[in-house]
């Protein structure tokens, strides 16, 4: 199996005002394709920032972050975007362009690949039905429920066929209904589409659910469990 | 991102706020149609002014009026459309004869009185220009100074007096008020008694002029009354003239200069003495000095807008920081950002921009119509026709693109500079 994310001695300071923040002190993390991983850890510990870094979101203060086999600390701003345009990135909230419709959402990302307006609309449509929003096409996020938001979510992270998926609290702010839908379309994506997943939760019953759970602490991982 | 993709996101944000949308096209709107309008008007009255003087002026006639200064050069020291100098040097009625005999090169000289004055008959009463001039000499260095209907009476066989056509028929629609025959009163302020009082007089309409336009007292004009040199001496009480117009016998060059130099040496270099030429030139370069400065005004009222679009771009900047974060997350590159922010304004400086220009167009033709009606009670003989170029519109509607683009620019930046995860952290 090949690697497609790997952390070395990762570290990331924030500076709030002349204070240092260590978000991040020293994490050795790998992730092999088609896999999937949880990453658990009380509020401050680093989960999102470990994610953003990943997602080519933010640079490393120090270490290094292969993502892809490319030292994403190298890149300059451009070079980062095109990494982006290859990851699916799924927030906890405020995900979709509010004035624009679901299909529209979908269908932005792939125009921001260049993609044309044919491709697209094909596509973005197939992949709405594929998360099982086939009637809700041309609603606006607002028309949506936050369940319904959160599948347009994936659907546009998934718009340009990423190696691997990245989701923070995707099911944060969704009723335990509504989150084992979405962690059966997670779990699918994985096991039929071969999607590597990296995962952010509170959520201890859905994170023991992935292959392999990374508990932070501090900054720090505290334990790399395979489940 | 493909161009015509970021120009449909940038028109999505824009519909999202269509009053401000609306407030940002207005300003640049305002802005253009100002200028627009200026320019139309100056270029119409450029216009106007070179047709009077090209088909009321033949090349080889000179006119001298009041304002010569001491370095001898042909100097723009007329006044159009107002008479006296107002610096106590006088032209007279009777040097007419003088100036003839200075040289054989000398066809004619004829005096000229010009006073702004009322029409009043039954059913008009109107703001005109009152030339007292000879009519035979007249009609002989002017041939658009020929009747339509009715005659133009041999001096100094009666007192009649003559109407340009627009005096008849203000709204030029062929209804006509006046028509040969009919008596009409005319007034004029007199300013030199206290209190001023209206002199007047009636008297009959003979004939009426075709349509010539004009209106700068060059020429005949169509908002202009012409009544016999003598009896505009008598009803304004003056034996001074506005301007004596000297016609020769040939349009060389040499002989233009020496007529010219013996006619300055006759009134000791206290007089003007130009060509139609020479005129034209004085003329156009005043307007366009006027149509700088005044364009350069609107101009102002531009970057006021420019501005508006500025603060309200840098607010929309606040306001869209997620949306920009949730944009580079999904691998929109900075400067594609930034071409949205600018695609945007490029939308509103276009649609500003053609409002501007049509609105413009409308505008100056409202004015030139105010001005031609005689409603205001002044100008009413002036024919203005606006002349915009392919020039000015194009360049108008650049003139927009841009303003709003360079305010763009600085918003358009900072939203590109935005970091993802900063943006995206933004509530
Ligand atoms: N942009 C920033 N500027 C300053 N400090 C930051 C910034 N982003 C994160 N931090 C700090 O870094 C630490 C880790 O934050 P992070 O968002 O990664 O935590 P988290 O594990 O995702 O928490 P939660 O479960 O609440 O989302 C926190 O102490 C946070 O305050
Ligand atoms: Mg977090």
């Amino acid at each position: 199996m090949s690697t497609i994310v790997e952390a070395i001695d990762l570290r990331k300071t924030y500076m709030l005002g002349k204070v240092p923040v260590e978000a991040l002190r020293g994490v050795n993390l790998k992730v092999e394709a088609g896999d999937f991983i949880s990453i658990l850890g009380p509020s401050g510990s680093g989960k999102s920032t470990m994610l953003n870094l990943i997602g080519a979101l933010d640079k490393p203060t120090s270490g290094v972050l292969r993502v892809g086999g490319v030292d994403i600390g190298r890149l300059n701003d451009n070079h980062l975007a095109e990494v982006r345009l290859k990851i699916g990135f799924v927030f906890q909230f405020f995900n979709l362009i509010p004035r624009l419709s679901a299909k529209a959402n979908v269908e932005l990302a792939m125009s921001i690949a260049d993609m044309n307006s044919a491709a697209r609309s094909k596509r973005a449509a197939g992949l709405l039905n594929a998360v099982g929003l086939k009637d809700r096409m041309y609603h606006k996020p607002a028309e949506l429920s936050g369940g319904q938001q959160q599948r347009v979510a994936i659907a546009r992270a998934l718009a340009n066929k990423p190696k691997f998926l990245l989701l923070d609290e995707p099911t944060g702010n969704v009723d335990s209904k509504t989150a084992t839908e979405i962690m059966s379309l997670i779990h699918k994506l994985n096991r039929e589409h071969g999607v590597s997943i990296i995962m952010v939760t509170h959520d201890q019953k859905l994170a023991s659910e992935a292959r392999r759970t990374v508990h932070m602490v501090d900054g720090e991982i505290e334990s790399d469990l395979v489940n | 991102m493909k161009i015509l993709d970021i120009l449909r996101y940038a028109f999505s944000a824009i519909k999202l706020r269509k009053f401000r949308a609306f407030l940002n096209i207005l300003g640049i709107a305002i802005g253009i149609a100002a200028i627009v309008s200026l320019l139309g008007i100056t270029a119409g009255l450029q216009a106007s002014i070179t047709g009077e003087l090209t088909q009321g002026l033949s090349a080889n006639s000179l006119i001298v009026m009041p304002g010569g200064d001491s370095s001898g050069q042909d100097s723009p020291g007329f006044s159009i459309g107002l008479s006296g100098s107002g610096s106590g040097f006088n032209l007279y009625i009777n040097q007419t004869s003088d100036i003839e005999s200075l040289s054989p090169n000398i066809t004619s000289a004829i005096a000229i009185i010009q006073r702004t004055g009322r029409i009043v008959s039954d059913d008009l009463n109107r703001s005109v220009t009152i030339y007292g001039v000879d009519y035979d000499a007249y009609a002989q260095v002017y041939p658009s100074f020929s009747a339509e209907s009715g005659y133009i009476p041999v001096n100094p066989q009666n007192d009649d007096i003559v109407l340009g056509s627009r005096v008849v028929d203000p709204a030029q629609n062929g209804t006509q008020f006046i028509v040969p025959g009919d008596d009409v009163s005319l007034l004029w302020l007199n300013a030199t008694v206290l209190p001023p009082v209206y002199e007047n007089y009636t008297v009959q309409v003979s004939g009426v002029l075709g349509k010539v336009g004009g209106g700068f007292g060059l020429a005949p004009s169509d908002g202009a009354v012409y009544i016999p040199l003598s009896t505009a001496a008598d009803f304004f009480d003056t034996d001074a003239c506005d301007m004596i117009v000297v016609t020769l016998t040939n349009s060389d060059n040499a002989t233009m200069t020496e007529v010219t130099n013996l006619i300055k040496t006759y009134y000791s270099g206290q007089v003007a003495v130009v060509s139609s030429d020479v005129l034209a030139a004085v003329l156009n370069s005043v307007l366009s000095y006027l149509q700088l400065f005044l364009v350069g005004i609107a101009a102002i009222s531009l970057l006021v807008a420019g501005v508006g679009i500025m603060n309200i771009m840098m607010v929309s900047l606040i306001e869209r920081t997620r949306e920009i974060g949730i944009l580079k997350a999904l691998g929109m590159k900075s400067r594609t950002v930034l071409m949205i922010f600018l695609g945007e304004s490029v939308i509103l400086g276009f649609i500003g921009g053609v409002v501007g220009v049509v609105g413009g167009w409308v505008i100056a033709n409202g004015v030139t119509w105010v001005l031609g009606s005689g409603l205001l009670g002044i100008g009413g003989n002036l024919s203005i026709t606006p002349v915009l170029s392919p020039l000015v519109i194009f360049g108008a509607l650049a003139f927009g693109v841009g303003i709003s683009v360079i305010f763009a620019l600085y918003p358009a930046w900072r939203a590109s500079k935005l970091r993802p995860v900063d943006a995206i952290r933004h509530e």
